[in-house]
C-alpha cells in the first residue's frame, strides 16, 4: 500500500523508474511452455499479492502513457488466461498492437484474427471501423464483406481505406487516429518496415486517440518498435463439431511481447456463433484429431 | 494563313498588316507582292481555341458569367455579363479601361464596348469607330444607327440579298415596317436586330458554371508561397461564411482561381465528402492539394488576385452538440469528425480511396459485395443479406487455378492440389455447395461452380471450387482457388 500511495504524491516519477524491472521481463524471447514456472508466477497464488501487484502494473501504466483522466477501457479478449499476462483485462484501449504471422502461409491467419479483434472493439466501441489496407501490403485478396460478417465484424460501420504503397498506409492510419472521428478501432496493412521512430509516433496517436490500433505486418517483420503488444498468429486445425463440420477457426496465438505483461502461447479458437474467442483445449478436446494439434503445441498456459 | 480556293489566304491579321491595305481573304501571294517582307504563319484553330479557354478563366476576375464567342460570333471574343459587377472596379469607365491595360500588357489588341446588350457590344466593338465605347443604358438603337449590316451578326447571303436591295446600314433597316422583312428573310433577320436592341433575350452560355457564392481579393504584392495562398483563401472563405450560413448552407464543390499577371490562371477544384463551412478544414484541404500539384506551385512572378467560387453548396443539418454525459451523444448517424476525415484521405490517396463495402443481391461470390466510395453513398444494412453458405473474409481478386489436383471420387474435394507453387494435402473438407450461374445475366455461359471449404495438414484453410462436372468425353474440369479462410 506504501507504494501505491507513493505513486500518486511528488515520488511518483521515481516509483515508475524502480518498476521498470517487471517491465523488461516480456521482452524476453517468447516463453516456452516450462517457463512458466518462474518463481514470480508462483506469487499469482496469492491473492492479496496479485491485486497489489496488479494495481502497481496500473499505475506504472498510466505513468508511462500520462493518461490525466481515467484512460480508456481494454479491449477485453474474454479469455482470462491470457487476460492474466497482460496488464488490464484487454488489450490496452489507446496503444499500437501489432500482429504477424508466423509464416506466408499463415497470412490469412493473422488477418483473421486481427478482423477478429475487430470484432470485439466494434461491439464494445461506439464509432466506425477503419481498415487501412495498403494495395502492396497483401497479396492474398482483399477484405470480403460476407466473411467478415461471418466473422462477427459489422460491415456496415467498416471504412476500407486503400492506399497505394505501404507509407501512405502509415500516414493513413495516423491521419485517421489524429482526426476526431471517433473510431472505435483502427487497422492497416503495411509491408513498409515499421521503425522505432514511425511506431512511436502511431503508438502516441494512438494513445492520443484512445483508440486501439492493430498493425499487420507481414511474416518476416523484425526490429524494434513501439508497439504495446506484440501478436505472432499461425494457423492451427480447425474445431469441428460432433458431425464433424468446421466450428470454429483455431489460431496458434504468441504473446511474444507485452509491456508490463508476460509472454505467452495459446491456441484460441474463435466461435463462429457467438462471435468470441475461447482456449481451444478446454472445449473442444473431442474433436483434434490425435496426433495433430496437440502433440504438436503443447498448452502453455 | 490557311489554305482556300486558289491557294493560301489570310485568315487573320496584325495591326501593321490591316494599315498596310491588306484585308482578311486574300490571297497569301497576292498579299506577298502588296507588301514587302511579310510574314505569315499556319493557322492553328486548336490553339486558338485554347487561348481564348484561358483568356475566358482569366476574365472570371471581373464576373463569374464569362461566355467565349462561338462560331456565329467568329470565336475571336469575349462575352462578360458585368451585371453588378462595375461598381467593384469603381464603375464601368475604370473596369473598361482595367481591362484594356491589362489586356495590352499581354500583347494583345483589344476592342471593347460595354452596352445593355450582348448584340450591341458586339456590333460596336467590331464595327464602332471608338475604343472602349460605352453604351449608356437605353440609347443603343442611337448607337447602332450608323453601324453597317455586318454588325448584326446575319448570315452571308441575308448580308448579300440586303445589300443588293439597297440597304448599307441597320439604321434604314430599323425604319422599314416589319412585316415584308420577315416575309421575305424569315424570322432571324429581326431576331437578331431585336437581340441587339434588347426587345428580345439572347442568353450567353458561360464556359464554366456560375457559382453559387464567390469572394475574390487583389493583392497589393504579388503572393508567391503557398503557406499566402492558403491564408488568402482562408479570409476569401470567411467572407462567404455568412452567406453561407444565413442560407444554412455548406461548401460542397469549391473552385480557387489564382490570377498570375502574366494572363495566366491556376485553378484548383476539390470536392468534399459533406457539406462544410469549417473553414480550417476546407484551408487544409486546400494546402494538401497544393502539395500534390503535378508542376508544384507555379507562382512565377506571384499571383496578384484570388478568387473563391463556390460551385455547389447543399443544406446543412445542425447538429445538437453532445452533453458530455457519458451516452448523451446520439448514436444515430456517423461521428461528426468523420467526414473531413475523408476529405483529407481522399485528398492525399486519391478520390474513392475511402470506401464502404455494400451487400447486393447475387449469389456469385465476387457479385455480392460492391465496394463504393464511401462519400458517394451511406452505409448499407447488412443485416438482410446473408448467403447460405460459409464465406471466407479475403477473397482472391480473380480464381487462381489449383494445379496437379488429385481426387478419390471425381465429384468429391480434392486429397491434394498446388497452388502457388506449395503442395498442400487435404486433411479435411467440407461441401460441396454448388452456386450456378446467373443465367439472366446475357453472357453468362460458365459452368456451375462447386464450392469446398478445404483444410491443409498445416491448418490451412481455403476455399476452392470446381468449375462444372466430370462428363464422360469432356475436357476434365479445373480447379480454382476463390479465398482463405483466417
Amino acid at each position: 500500500m506504501q507504494l501505491i500511495r507513493n505513486s500518486g504524491g511528488p515520488g511518483a516519477r521515481a516509483a515508475g523508474r524502480r518498476s521498470d524491472t517487471p517491465s523488461a521481463v516480456p521482452r524476453l524471447l517468447p516463453s516456452n511452455p516450462q517457463a512458466d514456472d518462474r518463481p514470480h508466477a508462483a506469487s499469482f497464488a496469492n491473492d492479496a499479492g496479485d491485486s497489489r501487484l496488479a494495481a502497481l502494473r496500473r499505475t506504472v501504466a498510466r505513468l508511462e502513457t500520462g493518461w490525466l483522466g481515467a484512460p480508456p477501457p481494454p479491449l477485453s479478449l474474454d479469455l482470462p488466461d491470457i487476460h492474466r499476462h497482460l496488464p488490464d483485462a484487454g488489450l490496452a484501449g489507446g496503444a499500437l498492437h501489432e500482429v504477424s504471422a508466423a509464416a506466408y502461409g499463415d497470412i490469412a491467419a493473422s488477418f483473421g484474427f486481427t478482423a477478429a479483434l475487430m470484432a470485439c472493439a466494434t461491439r464494445a466501441r461506439r464509432g466506425p471501423a477503419l481498415l487501412v489496407v495498403s494495395r502492396r501490403g497483401t497479396d492474398v485478396g482483399s477484405p470480403y464483406g460476407h466473411g467478415l460478417r461471418r466473422l462477427g465484424l459489422d460491415v456496415g460501420r467498416l471504412l476500407l481505406v486503400e492506399t497505394r504503397t505501404g507509407k501512405d498506409a502509415l500516414w493513413a492510419m495516423e491521419e485517421i487516429l489524429r482526426a476526431d472521428a471517433g473510431a472505435a478501432v483502427v487497422a492497416g496493412i503495411s509491408e513498409t518496415p515499421l521503425d522505432l521512430t514511425m511506431s512511436r509516433r502511431l503508438n502516441l496517436a494512438a494513445s492520443a486517440a484512445g483508440t486501439p490500433l492493430l498493425l499487420l505486418r507481414p511474416p518476416a517483420a523484425t526490429g524494434l518498435s513501439a508497439a504495446t503488444t506484440r501478436w505472432r498468429i499461425a494457423t492451427a486445425p480447425a474445431g469441428r463439431d460432433r458431425f464433424e463440420a468446421f466450428a470454429g477457426w483455431r489460431w496458434r496465438v504468441a504473446l511474444e511481447r507485452c509491456r508490463n505483461g508476460r509472454a505467452g502461447q495459446w491456441t484460441v479458437e474463435w466461435d463462429h456463433v457467438a462471435h468470441r474467442f475461447r482456449l481451444a483445449e478446454v472445449v473442444a478436446d473431442r474433436a483434434v484429431p490425435a496426433g495433430t494439434g496437440r502433440a504438436r503445441h503443447r498448452r502453455a498456459v | 494563313m490557311a489554305p482556300g480556293t486558289g491557294g493560301a489566304r489570310l485568315v487573320a491579321l496584325n495591326d501593321a498588316a490591316w494599315r498596310s491595305g491588306l484585308a482578311v481573304g486574300d490571297l497569301l501571294s497576292n498579299a506577298r507582292s502588296k507588301v514587302l517582307g511579310l510574314q505569315s504563319r499556319e493557322a492553328d484553330p486548336a490553339a486558338d481555341d485554347a487561348a481564348l479557354h484561358r483568356l475566358t478563366l482569366w476574365c472570371l476576375r471581373y464576373t463569374p458569367v464569362v461566355a467565349p464567342w462561338d462560331a456565329a460570333n467568329g470565336a475571336d471574343g469575349l462575352f462578360l455579363d458585368i451585371t453588378g459587377c462595375a461598381h467593384l472596379f469603381g464603375g464601368e469607365e475604370k473596369l473598361l479601361a482595367d481591362l484594356a491595360t491589362r489586356l495590352r500588357h499581354f500583347g494583345l489588341c483589344p476592342r471593347l464596348a460595354i452596352a445593355d446588350t450582348a448584340g450591341a457590344a458586339w456590333a460596336i466593338a467590331r464595327h464602332g469607330d471608338v475604343d472602349n465605347a460605352i453604351v449608356p443604358p437605353g440609347v443603343q438603337q442611337d448607337a447602332l444607327r450608323d453601324l453597317p449590316l455586318a454588325a448584326l451578326r446575319l448570315s452571308a447571303s441575308a448580308q448579300e440579298i440586303l445589300c443588293r436591295l439597297g440597304f448599307r446600314r441597320i439604321g434604314e433597316l430599323m425604319r422599314q415596317p416589319r412585316a415584308p422583312l420577315v416575309a421575305r428573310f424569315g424570322a432571324s433577320l429581326l431576331e437578331r436586330l431585336d437581340q441587339a436592341l434588347g426587345r428580345e433575350p439572347e442568353p450567353l452560355s458561360p464556359q464554366e458554371p456560375p457559382p453559387c457564392y464567390r469572394a475574390q481579393a487583389a493583392f497589393v504584392e504579388p503572393i508567391t508561397t503557398q503557406a499566402h495562398v492558403v491564408e488568402a483563401a482562408t479570409r476569401l472563405l470567411c467572407e462567404l461564411t455568412p452567406a453561407l450560413m444565413r442560407a444554412a448552407a455548406g461548401v460542397r464543390v469549391l473552385r480557387l482561381l489564382l490570377f498570375r499577371p502574366d494572363g495566366e490562371v491556376l485553378p484548383l477544384q476539390i470536392g468534399l465528402a459533406a457539406p462544410s463551412r469549417n473553414i480550417p478544414h476546407i484551408a487544409r484541404l486546400i494546402a494538401m492539394k497544393l502539395d500534390r500539384l503535378p508542376a508544384g506551385l507555379q507562382a512565377e512572378f506571384g499571383f496578384e488576385a484570388a478568387a473563391l467560387h463556390v460551385l455547389a453548396a447543399e443544406p446543412i443539418r445542425e447538429r445538437q452538440a453532445a452533453l458530455g454525459i457519458d451516452g448523451g451523444e446520439a448514436d444515430s448517424g456517423e461521428p461528426a469528425g468523420l467526414a473531413p476525415l475523408i476529405d483529407r484521405l481522399e485528398q492525399r490517396l486519391g478520390a474513392g480511396a475511402v470506401r464502404r463495402l455494400h451487400a447486393r443481391q447475387s449469389h456469385i461470390p465476387e457479385r455480392a459485395v460492391a465496394a463504393r466510395p464511401a462519400a458517394d453513398e451511406p452505409a448499407s444494412d447488412w443485416r438482410i443479406e446473408t448467403p447460405f453458405g460459409i464465406r471466407p473474409p479475403l477473397l482472391l481478386p480473380r480464381p487462381e487455378e489449383a494445379a496437379d489436383i488429385m481426387a478419390m471420387v471425381p465429384e468429391g474435394p480434392p486429397r491434394r492440389f498446388r497452388w502457388r507453387g506449395a503442395l498442400h494435402d487435404v486433411a479435411h473438407a467440407e461441401g460441396p455447395e454448388r452456386i450456378a450461374p446467373e443465367w439472366w445475366h446475357p453472357g453468362q455461359d460458365a459452368p456451375e461452380r462447386d464450392y469446398y471449404v478445404v483444410e491443409d495438414t498445416g491448418g490451412r484453410r481455403f476455399w476452392l471450387y470446381r468449375a462444372g462436372r466430370y462428363r464422360p468425353g469432356h475436357a476434365v474440369p479445373r480447379w480454382f482457388v476463390h479465398g482463405l479462410f483466417p
